[in-house]
C-alpha cells in the first residue's frame, strides 16, 4: 500500500526528470544550430568564455534569447494548458483554440502598430497582456454560464476570427508598408531573430504566470469533483478564478507580445502527458510545462532545419503537428460535447 | 531599390485597372485620336503627368515650367523622395486611369512594374505613355536621364546633368583604392540589398565591397542575422525607421547583435531617400558613402606604384 | 459540537427558496431530510456550507459557519453534492485522497495518517477493493460510495449528505445508510437528504420535512411519518407497516391536494 504510494511518486519522478532532461537536450540543440556553422566548441567558448567577438554575439545575442524564449513560452504554453483544462474539465481547453492567443496578438497589434505608446517594445507585452486578460475572462463567463465543451470552442472560434480580422485590418490600415506583411508573424508566431531585450521583457511576466498557476494547483486537483464538491474541500472558488485568470493571461499574453501567437502546444503536450501520469490536475503542470518547453525548442528547431534558408513560421508547425491531434480529439470526444 | 515606392505605390493603384472610364469609352477615343491627328509628333509634350516616385522625379529635375501637371503623391513623401520640397508645388496624382482621363496630359511617364495595369489601360485609351525599367543601377541613371529629356524636349540640360553625374562617378572610379573596406546594406525585417541592387551599384562605386553580394545575395533577399555577425563587415548600414508608424520589421537591423559588433561602423549614412529611386541625386549617395569609405579604411599610401 | 440553524431564509433570483428554516443536530445523530424535488432540501444544505448567501444564523459549536475561512469550515463540515462529477479517470485512492486537501499545507503530499484515513473511509464505504481502479469507469452505485468515501476521508464532525442512495442497488443503500450510523457511533454528526421514506424511517434518528422551503414537520420517523403529512407534503397515499426495526413505508397512490381544487 504504501509502496504503491512510494512507487507512483518514483513514477512522477522521474517523468519530469525525463522531461526535463528532453527540455534540455533540445535548449542545448537549439543553441548548436544556425546558418552560422560554429561547430560545438566555438559554440560553448563563445557562450561562456568570451574568446571570438562573433562567436560570441552569435551565441549571446542570437541564439541565447531565442533559445530562452522557446524554452519560456513553451513552458507557458504547456502549463496554460494544463491549467486550463483542469480548470474547466475540459479536454478541449487550449489558449489557442478557445481565443487568448489571438486576442493578445490583437492587443499587442493595436498598442503598437497604432503608435499609441511610440515605438517602445513595452507597448507589446503591455497591449498583449490587456489582450489576454480581456479573452480569459470573457470564455470563463462564457463557460461559468453554459458549462459545455461546445460552447466554449464555438465561442473560442467566434474570438480568434474576430481578433484575426480585427489584427490584419489594423496592419492593413497602418501607413508603414510594411506592418500588412507581419499579419503572419501574429497570427502564426515566430522566434526568429529575437533579441534579449524580447527576453527581459517577456521571461519575468511569464514566470509570474507560473507562480500563480502553481498556486491554483490545490483547487484544480479539487474541481476534478466538481464545483460543489470542490468548493466544500475548502477551494475559493473566486480565489482561483483569479489566480487562473492572472496567471493564463501573464502567461500566453507575455509569449505572444514577443513570438505572436502560436497554437496547439498546449492541448497536445498535456494530452499526451496525462497518461503517463496519475492524471491529476496538479501533477500535470510541471510535466506539461517542461513538455511544451521540450515541443516548442524541437518545433523551433524543425523550422530551421526543414527548409534551410527559408525560415517557417513556427506556428505552422506547431499547427501541422496539433490540427490533426486536435480533429482526432474532436471526433473521439463528439458523444461528450453533443 | 525600388521596393519601397512600389509597396505604397501597386496597392492603390491596382484598383485603378477595374475603375477605368469604359463608360465613355467611345467618346474618349474619338478625341484621343483627334488630338493625336492634329497634334506636331516631334513638338515638345505641353502637359505631362507622372504616375511614379521615381519618374517624378526624373521628370521634375528636367521639365520647363508649367510642363509637368501632376506627380505622384508619394513624389511628397521624404522617406521615398529626395525632391519632397519640390514636389509641393505640383499637384498629386494617386497614379489612377481616371485621373489621367480627365487631365488629359499629351504624355504620361511612369514605371513599369507600379503602374502595369493601369498602364495597359492608359495604352488602350492611346494616351502616350513612356515607362521606366524597374531596377536601375547607377550605370542605368545617366541614360535615364537622357530619356527622360528626350521624352521631355530638354535634351540640353538632361545633357549637362547626364554628363555631370558620369564625370563625377568616374571620378570615384579614379580615387579607388586599397584597403577595400566592407559593408552590407542591411534593410527592414533582415533584408540585405545584394547583387544588381542600386545599393550595391553606389556600395561598389563608393569603394566598398558589398557582402551581401559576395554572398550570393541577388537582388533583395533575407539575410540571416548571424551570418551578418560571423562576416563582421566594416559598415552596417541600416535603414532610417519608414514613419511615425513602428513596425516589427524596424527591429531586425537594430537587433542589438549588430551594434555588440564593436568594430563596425553602424549607421543610415547614405542621404535620405537618395537611393530609394535612381537619379542625378542619387551621387548624393555615393558621395556620402566615398566620405565614410575614407573614415574607415584610408587609402593606403601607393608604396607599389613608386618603386 | 451541535449544529444550530435558526432563522434561515434564502432568496434565489428573486424565488424565496427557503423561509425562516430552523433545525439542530447533536453530534452522533442522523437526521433525514426529507421532501419532494424542489422543496429546498440540496439549498438547505449549501446554504449551510456557505456556498449560497443566506440569512439568519449557522452555528457549530462556537462557530459561525459563514464567519469562517474556507478552509477552516471544510475541517468542520463536509458536503456531499447530489450531481456526481468526476472529472478524468482518477483512481479511487486519489479520488478518496482530495477528502484530505482541507488538512494538507500548500504543495504537501499526503502524510501517514491522510494515507490512514482515506483507507479508513475505503473500508467503511466498501470500495477498498476498488482502490486502484479509475473511479470513472465504476459503475453509478460504486462511484457514489467513492465519492462519500471523499466525504469521509474530511474527517468532519458533520457530515451533509446530499441523497447518498438514490441509484444505488437494495443491497448498497443499507450499506450507505449503515456506514451513515457507524460514522455517528464516532460521535459525528450527519444530515442526510433521502427520497426512500423506508429507509429514512428505519436507519434515521430524526426526520425533517422540507415543504416549499419551510419545514412543516421535525421529530422521531414514527412522529413525522404519518399518513396525513404524507398527503400534504408529498401527495401520496402510503402503506405503513411497522416491524421490529421500525416503519415501513409503501407509496400506493396520488391523493388530490386538500383545497386545490375547491374553486371549481
Amino acid at each position: 500500500m504504501r509502496g504503491k504510494d512510494i512507487g507512483t511518486s518514483m513514477k512522477a519522478i522521474r517523468l519530469t526528470l525525463l522531461l526535463g532532461a528532453l527540455a534540455t537536450l533540445f535548449f542545448v540543440l537549439s543553441l548548436l544550430i544556425g546558418p552560422a556553422e560554429l561547430g560545438i566548441v566555438k559554440s560553448i567558448g563563445g557562450l561562456f568564455a568570451g574568446g571570438d567577438e562573433a562567436a560570441m554575439i552569435i551565441m549571446r545575442e542570437i541564439r541565447l534569447p531565442r533559445a530562452i524564449l522557446a524554452l519560456g513560452v513553451g513552458f507557458s504554453l504547456g502549463i496554460s494548458g494544463a491549467v486550463l483544462q483542469g480548470f474547466l474539465r475540459n479536454p478541449l481547453a487550449e489558449p489557442g483554440i478557445i481565443g487568448v492567443s489571438a486576442v493578445a496578438s490583437l492587443g499587442a497589434v493595436s498598442t503598437f502598430y497604432t503608435g499609441i505608446a511610440g515605438a517602445s517594445l513595452f507597448a507589446l507585452p503591455a497591449g498583449a497582456l490587456g489582450g489576454a486578460l480581456v479573452a480569459v475572462l470573457v470564455l470563463l463567463a462564457i463557460a461559468a454560464r453554459h458549462g459545455s465543451t461546445l460552447t466554449l470552442i464555438l465561442a473560442g472560434i467566434a474570438l480568434t476570427s474576430l481578433a484575426g480580422a480585427l489584427t490584419s485590418l489594423i496592419l492593413n490600415l497602418s501607413p508603414n508598408p510594411f506592418a500588412s506583411y507581419e499579419i503572419i508573424f501574429w497570427l502564426l508566431g515566430s522566434i526568429k531573430d529575437r533579441s534579449m531585450e524580447h527576453v527581459w521583457l517577456a521571461l519575468p511576466l511569464m514566470i509570474a504566470g507560473w507562480i500563480l498557476i502553481a498556486f491554483a494547483a490545490r483547487a484544480i486537483d479539487a474541481l476534478s469533483l466538481g464545483e460543489e464538491a470542490a468548493s466544500s474541500l475548502g477551494v475559493s472558488m473566486a480565489h482561483t478564478r483569479i489566480l487562473i485568470v492572472a496567471g493564463v493571461a501573464l502567461c500566453v499574453g507575455a509569449g505572444t507580445a514577443v513570438t505572436g501567437a502560436i497554437g496547439f502546444v498546449g492541448l497536445v503536450v498535456p494530452h499526451l502527458i496525462r497518461p503517463l501520469t496519475d492524471r491529476m490536475p496538479s501533477n500535470l503542470l510541471l510535466p506539461s510545462g517542461l513538455g511544451g518547453a521540450a515541443l516548442l525548442l524541437a518545433a523551433d528547431i524543425a523550422v530551421r532545419v526543414v527548409v534551410p534558408g527559408r525560415e517557417l513560421n513556427i506556428g505552422v508547425v506547431t499547427a501541422l503537428i496539433g490540427a490533426p491531434f486536435f480533429l482526432w480529439l474532436v471526433i473521439r470526444a463528439r458523444r461528450e460535447m453533443f | 531599390m525600388w521596393c519601397r515606392p512600389s509597396l505604397k505605390a501597386v496597392f492603390p493603384n491596382l484598383r485603378a485597372g477595374q475603375r477605368g472610364g469604359f463608360s465613355c469609352g467611345i467618346l474618349f477615343f474619338a478625341i484621343a485620336a483627334l488630338v493625336a491627328l492634329t497634334l506636331p509628333a516631334a513638338a515638345a509634350p505641353k502637359r505631362v503627368m507622372s504616375l511614379n516616385v521615381c519618374t517624378d522625379q526624373l521628370a521634375m529635375a528636367l521639365a520647363g515650367p508649367d510642363q509637368l501637371t501632376s506627380v505622384s503623391f508619394l513624389a511628397g513623401d521624404p522617406d521615398l523622395s529626395v525632391m519632397h520640397k519640390e514636389a509641393s508645388a505640383y499637384s498629386k496624382n494617386r497614379g489612377l486611369a481616371e485621373e489621367v482621363f480627365l487631365a488629359q496630359p499629351d504624355m504620361v511617364v511612369t514605371g513599369t512594374y507600379s503602374l502595369h495595369n493601369t498602364t495597359a489601360l492608359l495604352k488602350r485609351l492611346d494616351f502616350q505613355v513612356e515607362e521606366f525599367p524597374f531596377t536601375q543601377t547607377l550605370e542605368s541613371i545617366p541614360a535615364d536621364i537622357r530619356r527622360m529629356g528626350e521624352i521631355l524636349g530638354r535634351e540640353g540640360r538632361a545633357e549637362r546633368m547626364a554628363t555631370e553625374f558620369e564625370r563625377e562617378l568616374q571620378s570615384a572610379e579614379n580615387a579607388a583604392c586599397e584597403p577595400v573596406p566592407t559593408a552590407i546594406a542591411y534593410d527592414q525585417n533582415g533584408v540585405a540589398l545584394g547583387a544588381g541592387t542600386l545599393a550595391d551599384s553606389v556600395l561598389k562605386a563608393a569603394g566598398f565591397r558589398n557582402l551581401a553580394a559576395e554572398s550570393g545575395i541577388h537582388g533583395m533577399a533575407p539575410f540571416p542575422l548571424e551570418l551578418l555577425v560571423s562576416l563582421k563587415p566594416d559598415v552596417v548600414i541600416v535603414p532610417r525607421s519608414l514613419s511615425d508608424a513602428p513596425s516589427l520589421a524596424d527591429q531586425i537591423p537594430r537587433h542589438p547583435a549588430i551594434g555588440a559588433l564593436k568594430e563596425s561602423r553602424i549607421g543610415t549614412f547614405v542621404p535620405r531617400a537618395s537611393w530609394a529611386c535612381g537619379g542625378p541625386f542619387t551621387i548624393e549617395a555615393v558621395r556620402a558613402l566615398r566620405t565614410l569609405r575614407k573614415d574607415v579604411a584610408p587609402c593606403a599610401e601607393k608604396t607599389s606604384a613608386l618603386r | 459540537m451541535r449544529l444550530v440553524v435558526s432563522n434561515l431564509s434564502v432568496t434565489l433570483s428573486g424565488r424565496k427558496v427557503l423561509r425562516r428554516v430552523s433545525l439542530s443536530i447533536s453530534p452522533g445523530e442522523v437526521v433525514g431530510l426529507l421532501g419532494p424535488n424542489g422543496a429546498g432540501k440540496s439549498t438547505l444544505m449549501r446554504a449551510i456550507v456557505s456556498q449560497i448567501r443566506s440569512s439568519g444564523s449557522i452555528t457549530f459549536g462556537d462557530e459561525s459557519l459563514a464567519a469562517l475561512g474556507d478552509r477552516d469550515r471544510a475541517r468542520l463540515v463536509a458536503y456531499l453534492p447530489q450531481a456526481r462529477v468526476i472529472g478524468w479517470q482518477l483512481s479511487v485512492r486519489n479520488v478518496v485522497a482530495l477528502g484530505r486537501l482541507p488538512w494538507r499545507g500548500f504543495a504537501k503530499g499526503p502524510g501517514d495518517h491522510d494515507r490512514a484515513v482515506c483507507e479508513e473511509a475505503m473500508r467503511l464505504m466498501d470500495v477498498a477493493y476498488l482502490a486502484d481502479r479509475p473511479a470513472t469507469e465504476l459503475s453509478g452505485g460504486e462511484q457514489a460510495r467513492v465519492l462519500a468515501a471523499r466525504a469521509v476521508a474530511q474527517e468532519t464532525p458533520l457530515l451533509l449528505a446530499d441523497e447518498p442512495a438514490s441509484g444505488l442497488d437494495p443491497a448498497h443503500q443499507i450499506s450507505m445508510m449503515q456506514a451513515l450510523r457507524r460514522l455517528s457511533a464516532q460521535g459525528r454528526s450527519v444530515l442526510v437528504s433521502l427520497h426512500d421514506l423506508t429507509l429514512a424511517a428505519r436507519w434515521c434518528d430524526r426526520l425533517v420535512l422540507l415543504k416549499d422551503g419551510s419545514i412543516a414537520d421535525e421529530g422521531p420517523p414514527e412522529a413525522v411519518l404519518t399518513s396525513g403529512n404524507l398527503q400534504d407534503v408529498f401527495n401520496v397515499s402510503a402503506h405503513i407497516a411497522q416491524d421490529e426495526n421500525g416503519l415501513i413505508l409503501a407509496p400506493t397512490g396520488l391523493v388530490e391536494q386538500r383545497g386545490t381544487h375547491s374553486g371549481q
